[in-house]
């Protein structure tokens, strides 16, 4: 986005030396932009505004706001359950994006082979992601099953101990972070696209200068997918601090609290307490935090995302 | 025969794919795939529990409970194929609605939260309604359960709620505090056959406020003991009965839990908890011990020695002899568990009766909720329907109300449908001659007249106060709090939030 918005100030002219041919082409631009920019005005924008009010309102739903000013915001700073969804919250976005990458960007080098029945392979890998979420949950109830799921079941067999999993305060978290890499076939084909993009010659040029296996994937393949890795970074973060669904339906928030997750709770203030200013100082808080992560993210992203060229994310 | 056609099903396959390109090698992989995938399926069946400590986790002793959280919302659709009498086999006689019959064509919406089978009900029940009245148009809205409160209360911000709807039990105080649904007394005092005294005594209670009633109910069941007939006939085990104490209840649990493993038999399927509502009535009343006070709910009362010998009493079930399933169990024991034909006995609403009736493969019954040593006493809980706020024709929406929840209403919906415990005592001969009524259904409108408590959690912070008692409780379940610490911890969590029942 900062390359897109980067190259669109350096065309920008002023109105008035504007080509025909210019001018023609900026109103194409808009119009192009005119369906996302009228649904967002429309069913984004106004929404957002509204729940920035709302956060400063004692709101049910079922009768009419009152205005109480800051109060919510300062209530959320005394409420122990913020801290504890927050905490929950960026374990599990921690936990789930860093393994999601790593495991989705292996098993993309794996699916970059030229081995005989590759599509297939990519099929099977991809499969899991579009899996409808209510049967992912329930699939991975049985299998994380601390008496007789299939994980402890394995565990067994090598002589080790199986943790509760979903029943367990400590294990809750590390369990739906692995769930989570379930779905890891959406950015695996993401990278996949990024690896064949990948000039043959510079691995040739590697290879001239005695580049072993490792070095060609340290020096050249990270360097080149960097962007793709950040890209899914920033993306898989955003996703992951707004986990709720699947969370929901496995845990309610369980064992005693411990996946808790931000979203979570917002959806229990809005929806069973009934308290939808809260819930939306409680989103508003998110908003900003997912903000902070991001520009952070970015920030830090000059020091190891390189692209072609001189531009850098 | 089997074997012919396994062998058949493999020429088969091997014609198929060598007439695709591929070798026999190939054929001999895909084969053996299948066989590794059979044997693990195998192994998997046969699964022994783990170690000591994923069975501490899962479900001997130590740890697990009944869930703290709400059963899943939608209830499993009836698989079997039903035939319900039609009006006319019924003779119903309709009453006559005392507001003036609108002179021009009116529309009202009514929402619904029913599963697919007795939708198809309520469809006859709006057809033969809009024949008897030819200016009122019902639109009915059918929601899954638990899609029906998120969507309703968003309407309610909109302004666009149906004219009728649906209201549980658990809602009923919060849309009444929040003014979205309207009193009906004016309505109920131009109706002289609406016999309010015709309304079983523990239905109404959830839908009053400061004298005024808001919900018609339609239902009010109590909580009543179902129990798995074949698992006491191989035990060789008399089944409950109305002599039955608590004790004897506890004690023959214990007898008829055995095995281990997925197939392990659990003499009962619940553990009580502070995240359910409905626990008091069943499970300390009978022991003079209590949750909150009643009525106001304002103050935690669970932390008096008699609660906390009561709650150590029942928690021996789970924690010492393993006779009720783990929350690990209870995920995939869909509600009600005692379907799957694994548990003895359990305690549940008597609207469980529909569902059971269609899945069990086993032969069940009902039985009173045995007696305590100072109480009889059981929950029961219901739901009705309200004309909210947003209702621009009030008149023909009672039209349909009045209709709907009276004796001939609640007779074709409800009783002679199997569904059960309808809230009009009038109304219960025809669902105990029903033959969707289990063998014993007297004992249910026996139950609720004579010793169901509505003394459940109901008010507006009721959802909140079960959510955290119920986190806390997690750790009871867990080993890593006593019952008592988790009692006092209980009362320390949701004594602020029961305060605001006083405002």
């Amino acid at each position: 986005m900062q390359i897109a918005l980067g190259r669109g100030l350096a065309f920008r002219r002023h109105k008035g030396t504007m080509s025909r041919s210019a001018r023609r082409e900026e109103l194409e631009f808009y119009l192009f932009i005119s369906p996302w920019l009228i649904g967002f005005l429309l069913f984004g924008a106004g929404p957002i505004v509204a729940s920035a009010l709302i956060s400063f309102t004692d709101w049910s739903l079922l009768s009419s706001p009152h205005w109480i000013g800051i109060e919510n915001y300062r209530r959320l700073v005394q409420d122990p359950l913020f801290y504890k969804a927050l905490v929950n919250t960026i374990y599990f976005g921690a936990g789930s994006v860093i393994l999601g990458v790593i495991v989705s960007f292996l098993l993309a080098l794996l699916l970059n082979q030229k081995v005989w029945g590759m599509p297939l392979f990519r099929t099977i890998f991809y499969l899991p992601s579009v899996v409808a979420g209510i049967a992912t949950a329930l699939l991975w109830v049985n299998i994380f099953h601390p008496d007789f799921g299939m994980i402890n079941y394995v565990l067994g067999l090598f002589g080790i101990q199986g943790p509760g999993w979903l029943q367990s305060e400590e294990w809750v978290i590390p369990a739906l972070i692995i769930m989570s890499v379930w779905g890891a076939g959406n950015t695996m084909v993401i990278y996949l696209a990024g690896l064949q993009n990948i000039p043959e010659h510079l691995y040739e040029a590697a290879a001239i200068d005695g580049a072993g296996a490792w070095s060609k994937f340290w020096h050249v393949t990270v360097p080149m997918i960097s962007p793709v890795i950040f890209f899914n970074l920033v993306t898989g973060f955003i996703a992951s601090l707004q986990a709720f669904v699947l969370i929901l339906v496995m845990t309610n928030g369980g064992p005693a609290d411990a996946s808790l997750v931000y979203g979570l709770y917002i959806y229990r203030q809005a929806f069973e307490y009934f308290d939808m200013g809260y819930a939306s100082a409680l989103a508003w808080v998110l908003f900003v935090l997912i903000i902070l992560i991001t520009a952070l993210q970015f920030k830090f992203a000059q020091r190891w995302v390189y692209y072609e060229g001189d531009i850098r994310g | 025969m089997a074997e012919e056609a396994g062998k058949e099903f493999l020429r088969e396959l091997e014609k198929e794919m060598k007439a695709r390109g591929y070798s026999r090698r190939d054929f001999l992989k895909v084969v053996s795939a299948m066989g590794a995938s059979a044997f693990l399926a195998a192994c998997g069946a046969q699964r022994r529990p783990q170690t000591e400590e994923g069975m501490a986790a899962a479900g001997t002793p130590v740890a697990g409970s009944t869930p703290t959280r709400a059963p899943s919302a939608a209830q499993p659709t009836p698989q079997v194929k039903v035939e319900w009498p039609s009006a006319e086999a019924l003779g119903l006689k309709w009453p006559k609605t005392a507001v003036p019959e609108p002179k021009s064509k009116v529309e009202i919406s009514v929402a619904h939260a029913w599963d697919a089978v007795f939708w198809t009900r309520q469809v006859e029940f709006d057809k033969l309604f809009m024949q008897r009245h030819p200016n009122i148009v019902v639109k009915a809205e059918n929601t899954p359960w638990g899609d029906f409160l998120q969507k309703y209360v968003a309407q309610a911000a909109g302004g666009t709620m149906p004219d009728v709807m649906y209201v549980h039990f658990s809602w009923a105080q919060q849309l009444i505090q929040q003014g979205a649904i309207i009193p009906l007394d004016d309505f109920i005092a131009q109706q002289d056959d609406f016999n309010i005294d015709d309304f079983t005594k523990p239905s109404l209670v959830s839908y009053r406020k400061d004298g005024k009633l808001y919900c018609v109910p339609y239902d009010e069941g109590p909580g009543i003991l179902y129990y798995n007939k074949d698992i006491f006939d191989k035990a060789k085990i008399d089944y409950p009965s109305d002599d039955w104490t608590l004790q004897d209840l506890k004690e023959v649990a214990i007898k008829l839990t055995q095995g281990e493993g997925p197939k392990k038999q659990f003499g009962f399927a619940n553990t009580p908890s502070p995240g359910d509502a409905t626990m008091a009535p069943a499970y300390l009343f009978p022991f003079g011990a209590q949750y909150v006070s009643e009525p106001n709910e304002d103050k935690c009362l669970i932390t008096q020695p008699v609660a906390i010998d009561t709650m150590e009493w029942w928690m021996e079930l789970r924690l010492k002899y393993g006779a009720t399933p783990s929350p690990a169990d209870l995920e995939t024991l869909t509600w009600p568990a005692i379907q799957f034909g694994r548990i003895a006995m359990q305690l549940d609403g008597s609207w469980a009766t529909p569902v059971i009736n269609a899945n069990a493969k086993f032969k069940w019954d009902v039985a009173k909720w045995p007696k305590g040593p100072k109480k009889h006493s059981t929950f029961s809980a219901g739901s009705g329907y309200a004309i909210t706020k947003d209702s621009k024709n009030t008149d023909a929406a009672w039209i349909y109300l009045n209709e709907y929840l009276s004796t001939a209403g609640q007779i074709f919906m409800w009783a002679s449908t199997g569904r059960g415990s309808p809230a009009r005592n009038s109304a219960w001969p025809a669902y105990l001659s029903s033959k969707y009524a289990p063998p014993s259904a007297k004992i249910i409108q026996e139950s609720l007249n004579e010793f169901a408590s509505h003394a459940i959690l109901d008010k507006p912070t009721a959802a909140q106060v079960t959510q955290r008692a119920g986190a806390v409780w997690d750790r009871v379940i867990n080993g890593k709090l006593s019952v008592r610490e988790g009692l006092f911890q209980v009362c320390r969590e949701i004594s602020p939030i029961l305060a605001r029942n006083r405002e």
